[in-house]
């Protein structure tokens, strides 16, 4: 799925500064950056290793800008095996960093469907019955079956659990402490400044703008910052790095079709609860065989727990959140979680194309690690490691590049960075997973109950995705409910529901068998409740919207409007008075989930939905995610 | 064209304010659960005093406005990372706990100390700001304290507005009872103001500001010079949450008739 | 043995304010607590004979007067310079002192100059374990706390409507005078007068028995898909006038002046309620279109009696914050009830 062109910034005269080393987005791949990079750039005397271009006698002046508010606001896991992270930080003592705990034991479980709604196809269903027909051989508990071995590729053992939040303010902190890099939150890049197919630097977002992006009294246009190399690690759904993979396309036989939204909350654990601080539990089967989820238990009585919900599962009423509700309320969850309290709530995609979604990694006067770059393990949804590690590879290249005083050139960077990546364990695993991805079933399903459940495997085959975008994939709601309701009710449902400005999904998951909701207001709560919980999600005045509805007659013609169904915080909304639907700053997370989501796609571009996701600012303000 | 002045704005940090917060029983006192991981933002009175003296300075040419700021070290240097690309300031830090329950006088007596080491300080173009009260002890003291400490008799406190001249003497509207504001006129530098929100709205992210004062703020981050602010002499017998929960009856589907009728009972009874 | 001293000024006419009633309230309740404590009353202003016979009957055992041209004008230095003459000459280890804007200006400087401390916005003032103990809020009104201290002299401030006023018959009083000198820098500052709000939009009202909280939602596009202001304001307008309610407003709203949005004229961030706001007390509180959530419903915590009218059932500000949720089209139900208010009781012209 591509970006706009359009990035809806007005032309006019800005300034503009220059650095030597531009970097968008600081998440964990940054931090792998900025950490060995600054380790380089001066001697053990003091003296710069190498000198700024901009600044001459000083050391490379190098700038990293984020856009959310706090380089703490992340959202992810974590459970992490640490590998390239030790490596950084040889002498890591985890009680450093808050939330954080090493791994001691990990737990599989396979989710029966204590309620009855789940969509399991009839492989699925009769591999359920064995297992319960089995309870009393198999590790069966709480309607869920313990796996009694875990695959060797998503075992984390001598890893590491922490808080995505905790860890970059604890990276950030010490890169800020050294004095040689600088790290800017509150900012964001709105795309990459191009000339003769160089990138140049970066051009951050206008301010003091109405919603639409026009000037108000007050205006100040977003700055552009000239650098001899821009590094890009914006993550999964980052506006930069897919500005730029649409000027520059994917590389032959690539595509990032494949993708997932990832859910979760922090909970205080109830007073009692018997798990130990390092405990993992990885769940599949419930409540939808495609929805993989997870527990993860911190020091301090805290745990983070939440739902991986991919772009090929088949549904049109794709509510993250309510699956999430129904996953935790699953009896073999609900026990360690009931009587707790969640602290903080937060989502997020994942680029889950992997190494096939991988793009141009370098360029003249570009790089791009992380996420972004496809560096995220497609089949554990284990990213952090390796996003660190990619960081670190090309810092060792930029390093080297610097002190010989040589350009950042395509050229150059092949040598200095995607030569080492290609190298590294981080290409070879990402390979390693690609294949596991099919094996993996085949593998844990006969080592785990045996032939009953090799059905299962072909329902699970689609996990691997099959390169089909979500508007291919996702069927018609009249589709999705045939059988059940004829056409004409459902147009009636949606009718009424479009006159209110209500989504879909509650009153066909009610239909379908799923309970209602009982909210508790401590963890079952509204999703609008969500959006208070652990730092309100807030949007600063002053920017332009930074999700836009380009094309309306697409959305014209689409009767499921996934993307009001699908947002991770009820930010899009179904407009009754049309059919483009509704969009309010104040409440998005910038989970970048709707932009591939979208049903739609324009004609002569197969890869343009309807929905531009830019560079904004605000969204979640918790520490702890 | 006022003559320059010399603005030293004072502020301390707060969680950030729509965390969740919640008391807990330090070594020394009372502290807030999980204060490290909380994420923090200068103090919003303190912040609008910041903006407040950013547009002074632009009225008074050759002015300079120094931010002195007493926080945990590594908290202080994150907020800076928010801070810092709003205006250009030269910081002057403590490596210092930023709790509501800390002694306000401590505190004071650690900004006094820092602002008469200032380089080149001139009494008679100082301007001290801060925020009329911290959003954390919430109680308007320290500013008053470090005045007399700096013998400043010329205070304000819940500061909207302040309306420079050229002869250096200014106006300045303080909040009153009743929504109104009290003028008063002042001869000029040294005074104190303790701001209240003032009528600014905040500067844009300016990334030539952030270059500016980051080569300032890192090296005086590192000599941040360490404070121990106390409790003496005061004795924390309970800190707790309210209890607010309320049964809240929900009167829905009810024409706007009946319910107007209710509340004219409920208002006038 | 605790030496209690009210210190208070007159208002402008000579009188003594509500709040000094509550000042002396609170500091002959703690008298009463604390054994061998004595009580003095000390007034500053430009002539205090009338407000001294105000509390004659209180039971003080002296009071103290403090009388200088200079303080007709509340100022930091000439006020400051008056308490801690007055507090000297009592030999005071306690002072109590009403939070009014004058008194706060000043309470922890006088606290420093007398070698003491000041704990300002006390909501009581009692005795535990046979110590002074006040109580207090923390982090916006976010945690109460209770606190003694042995630091002397103490100087504590009452936040308004916080404690009982002391009522009581004026007479004589016998006042003792307390020469002062007020400092040379005292001219450096003048005070040139008092700037209101807009005429008649006189929305802050401390004493009102309602308080009329008002949300973004007022300025919000309605069903019908357009912005209401001339209604909002109608609405808002005629409820104040009728009931002498108190005006109070969420953030978001009298933030959209500086946003450029649809705005009402009458409200400035000084109607601003909630954790940057303020926490007014009032007997009786009415939040319309306000949505807010947990750290800013802190504006109502001082509101006994609350009722919210939303058209969202699940409305921060009220959901277990008020004790009676409406949920409603605030625009309907304000008219109506605007029109009820008028049957019930004629209303007066504007005085
Ligand atoms: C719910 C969830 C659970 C997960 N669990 C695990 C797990 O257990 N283990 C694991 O290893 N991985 C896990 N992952 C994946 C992991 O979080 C990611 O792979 C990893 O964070 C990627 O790092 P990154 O640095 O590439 O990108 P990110 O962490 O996404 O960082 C990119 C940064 O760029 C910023 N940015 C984006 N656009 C701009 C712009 N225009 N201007 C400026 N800044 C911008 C973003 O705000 C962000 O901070 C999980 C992910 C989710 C969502
Ligand atoms: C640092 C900081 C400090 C803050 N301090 C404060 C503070 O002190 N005080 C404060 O209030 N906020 C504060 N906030 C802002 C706070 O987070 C909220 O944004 C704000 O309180 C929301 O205001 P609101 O309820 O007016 O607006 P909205 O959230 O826009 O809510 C509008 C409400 O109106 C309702 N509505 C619309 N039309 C109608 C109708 N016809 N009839 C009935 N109901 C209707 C809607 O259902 C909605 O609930 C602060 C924020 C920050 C970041
Ligand atoms: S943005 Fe896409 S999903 Fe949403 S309504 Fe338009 S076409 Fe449909
Ligand atoms: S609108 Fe915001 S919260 Fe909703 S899906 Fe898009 S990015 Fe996520």
């Amino acid at each position: 799925m591509t970006q706009d062109t359009t990035s809806g910034q007005p032309e006019v005269d800005r300034q503009s500064m220059e650095v030597d080393i531009a970097c968008v987005g600081f998440g964990p791949a940054m931090g792998g950056f900025l950490t060995t990079l600054s380790r380089g750039l001066l001697n053990e005397d003091g003296t710069p290793a190498a000198e700024s271009k901009t600044m001459p006698g000083m050391p490379p002046q190098v700038i990293c800008y984020e856009r959310a508010d706090d380089i703490a606001f992340g959202v992810s896991g974590v459970v992490t095996k640490a590998r390239a992270i030790r490596e950084t930080f040889p002498d890591l003592d985890p009680a450093d960093i808050p939330m954080t705990h090493p791994v001691t034991e990990e737990r599989l479980l396979y989710l029966l469907d204590p309620v009855g709604a789940s969509r399991r196809p009839a492989t699925v269903k009769a591999a359920d019955a064995v297992i319960k027909a089995l309870r009393w051989m198999l590790p069966v508990r709480d309607q869920a079956l313990r796996i009694p071995f875990i695959p060797g590729f998503m075992k984390k053992h001598d890893g590491l659990l922490t808080s995505i939040g905790q860890f970059n303010q604890w990276v950030g902190n010490q890169l800020m402490a050294s004095g040689t890099v600088q790290i800017w939150p509150s900012s964001p890049v709105s795309g990459p400044l191009m000339e003769n197919g160089r990138v140049t630097g970066v051009r951050l977002a206008d301010q003091g703008v109405e919603r639409s992006g026009e000037p108000q009294p007050g205006y100040m246009p977003g700055m552009d910052i000239k650098a001899a190399l821009t590094v890009i690690g914006d993550g999964p759904a980052g506006p930069v790095g897919r500005i730029l993979d649409e000027k520059l396309g994917l590389p032959e036989g690539n595509h990032q079709h494949d993708f997932a939204v990832g859910m979760k909350v922090v909970v205080e654990l109830p007073e009692g609860c018997e798990l130990k601080p390092g405990t993992v539990f990885h769940t599949l089967g419930y409540p939808e065989p495609e929805i993989f989820g997870f527990l993860y238990v911190y020091p301090d009585g805290l745990a983070s727990a939440g739902v991986f919900v991919p772009s090929w599962f088949d549904s049109p009423v794709r509510s993250t959140y309510r699956y999430m509700q129904h996953w935790m309320q699953h009896p073999a969850i609900w026990k360690h979680l009931n009587g707790g309290t969640i602290r903080s709530w937060g989502a997020k995609t994942l680029q889950e194309s992997g190494r096939r979604g991988e793009p141009h990694l370098v360029g003249d006067g570009f790089a791009r690690i992380g996420e972004g770059s496809g560096t995220t393990n497609v089949l554990t949804n284990s990213g952090v490691d390796e996003a660190w590690l990619s960081g670190t590879l090309l810092a060792e290249g930029v390093l080297e590049l610097l002190k010989s005083g040589e350009e950042f050139t395509k050229a150059n960077l092949e040598k200095a960075y995607v030569r080492r990546r290609r190298e590294s364990w981080l290409d070879k695993d990402s390979r390693k997973a690609e294949k596991a991805r099919d094996g993996f079933q085949r593998g844990f399903v006969r080592g785990m109950i045996g032939m009953a459940l090799a059905g299962f495997t072909r329902g699970r085959l689609s996990l691997s995705g099959d390169g089909r975008t979500p508007y291919e994939r996702v069927p018609t709601l009249e589709q999705f409910l045939k059988g059940r309701l004829t056409p004409q009710e459902v147009e009636k449902l949606r009718t009424e529901a479009h006159a209110k400005g209500r989504t879909l999904h509650d009153s066909i998951m009610e239909l379908l068998g799923w309970p209602k909701i009982e909210y508790d207001g401590k963890l079952l709560l509204s999703h609008q409740d969500a959006l208070l919980v652990g730092g309100k999600v807030q949007a600063p005045p002053g920017y332009a919207d930074h999700v836009v509805f380009l094309y309306p007659h697409l959305c014209e013609e689409c009767g499921t409007k996934v993307c009001a169904e699908m947002c991770s915080a009820e930010a899009i909304s179904v407009n009754p008075e049309g059919e483009v639907p509704l969009f309010d700053r104040e409440k998005c997370i910038h989970c970048g989930a709707c932009f591939w989501n979208c049903a739609k796609h324009l004609q002569d571009d197969p890869e343009r939905g309807a929905i531009a996701f830019r560079a904004g600012a605000g969204g979640l303000h918790s520490a702890e995610n | 064209m006022a003559g320059s002045l010399q603005i030293v704005v004072c502020g301390g940090i707060v969680p950030n304010p729509l965390q969740t917060l919640e008391p807990t029983a330090g070594p020394q006192g009372p502290a807030l659960k999980n204060e490290a991981m909380l994420p923090a933002v200068l103090d919003p009175w303190a912040w609008h005093a910041l903006f407040e003296a950013a547009n002074l300075a632009k009225q008074a040419p050759g002015s300079k406005i120094t931010l002195v700021c007493m926080a945990p070290k590594a908290k202080l240097q994150q907020v800076m990372m928010t801070i810092a690309q709003k205006t250009v300031f030269e910081l002057q830090p403590i490596d210092g706990p930023a709790s509501g329950f800390v002694e306000s006088a401590d505190v004071a007596g650690e900004l006094a100390e820092v602002i008469k080491g200032i380089n080149g300080l001139d009494m008679q173009k100082l301007l001290v700001f801060g925020g009329w009260e911290s959003a954390s002890r919430g109680a308007g003291t320290t500013m008053q304290i470090l005045g007399e400490m700096l013998g400043i008799t010329d205070q304000f406190q819940g500061v909207d507005e302040i309306r420079l001249k050229d002869d250096g003497s200014f106006d300045v509207l303080e909040r009153i009872e009743g929504g109104k504001h009290q003028v008063s006129r002042c001869a000029g530098a040294p005074a104190v103001l303790g701001w209240a929100t003032g009528n600014l709205p905040e500067p844009p992210n300016n990334p030539q500001a952030g270059m500016a004062n980051m080569r300032g703020i890192m090296p005086a981050l590192q000599k941040a010079r360490p404070a121990k602010p106390g409790q003496d002499g005061v004795k924390f017998l309970d800190v707790s949450l309210p209890s607010q929960r309320r049964e809240t009856r929900v009167v829905k589907d009810t024409p706007a008739e009946e319910i107007a009728r209710e509340l004219a009972e409920w208002i006038t009874g | 043995m605790e030496k209690i001293l009210v210190v208070l000024f007159t208002q402008e006419d000579g009188s003594l304010g509500r709040t000094a009633f509550e000042a002396t309230g609170a500091a002959l309740g703690l008298a009463k607590e604390l054994d061998g404590a004595s009580v003095t009353i000390g007034i500053a202003g430009t002539s205090i004979q009338e407000a001294a016979n105000a509390l004659a009957g209180s039971g003080a055992e002296k009071i103290l007067g403090a009388e200088a041209a200079e303080l007709a004008q509340p100022r930091y230095a000439t006020d400051a310079a008056a308490a801690e003459a007055l507090a000297k000459a009592a030999g005071a280890t306690i002072i109590v002192a009403p939070g009014t804007s004058r008194w706060n200006r000043i309470a922890a400087g006088v606290a420093h100059r007398l070698g003491g401390r000041a704990d300002t916005h006390a909501t009581s003032l009692a005795v535990h374990e046979g110590a002074p103990t006040i109580t207090r809020w923390y982090y916006r009104q976010r945690m109460v706390a209770k606190l003694s201290r042995t630091n002397r002299p103490w100087v504590v401030s009452l936040d308004p409507g916080a404690v009982p006023a002391w009522s009581g018959e004026p007479s004589q009083a016998t006042v003792e005078k307390v020469a002062l000198s007020m400092p040379e820098t005292a001219a450096r500052t003048e005070v040139i007068g008092v700037e209101a709000p807009e005429a008649g939009a006189q929305t802050i009202r401390p004493e009102a028995e309602t308080l009329l909280v008002t949300g973004a939602g007022w300025t919000k596009k309605q069903a019908d898909g357009q912005i209401h202001l001339k209604e909002a304001e109608a609405a808002i307008m005629d409820f104040l006038r009728q009931t002498k309610a108190s005006l109070g407003s969420s953030k978001s709203l009298v933030d959209q002046e500086g946003e450029g949005q649809a705005v009402l004229p009458f409200l400035t961030h000084m109607n601003q309620i909630g954790q940057t706001g303020s926490t007014p007390r009032h007997a009786k509180g009415l939040a319309t279109c306000c949505h807010g959530e947990e750290p800013h419903v802190v504006g109502w915590r001082f509101i006994t009696e609350r009722r919210a009218v939303n058209l969202d059932a699940n409305c921060g500000w009220a959901q277990g914050k008020a004790d009676v949720l409406y949920v409603a089209d605030a625009f309907e139900v304000m008219k109506k009830l605007n029109d009820l208010l008028a049957e019930k009781a004629p209303a007066t012209p504007e005085s």
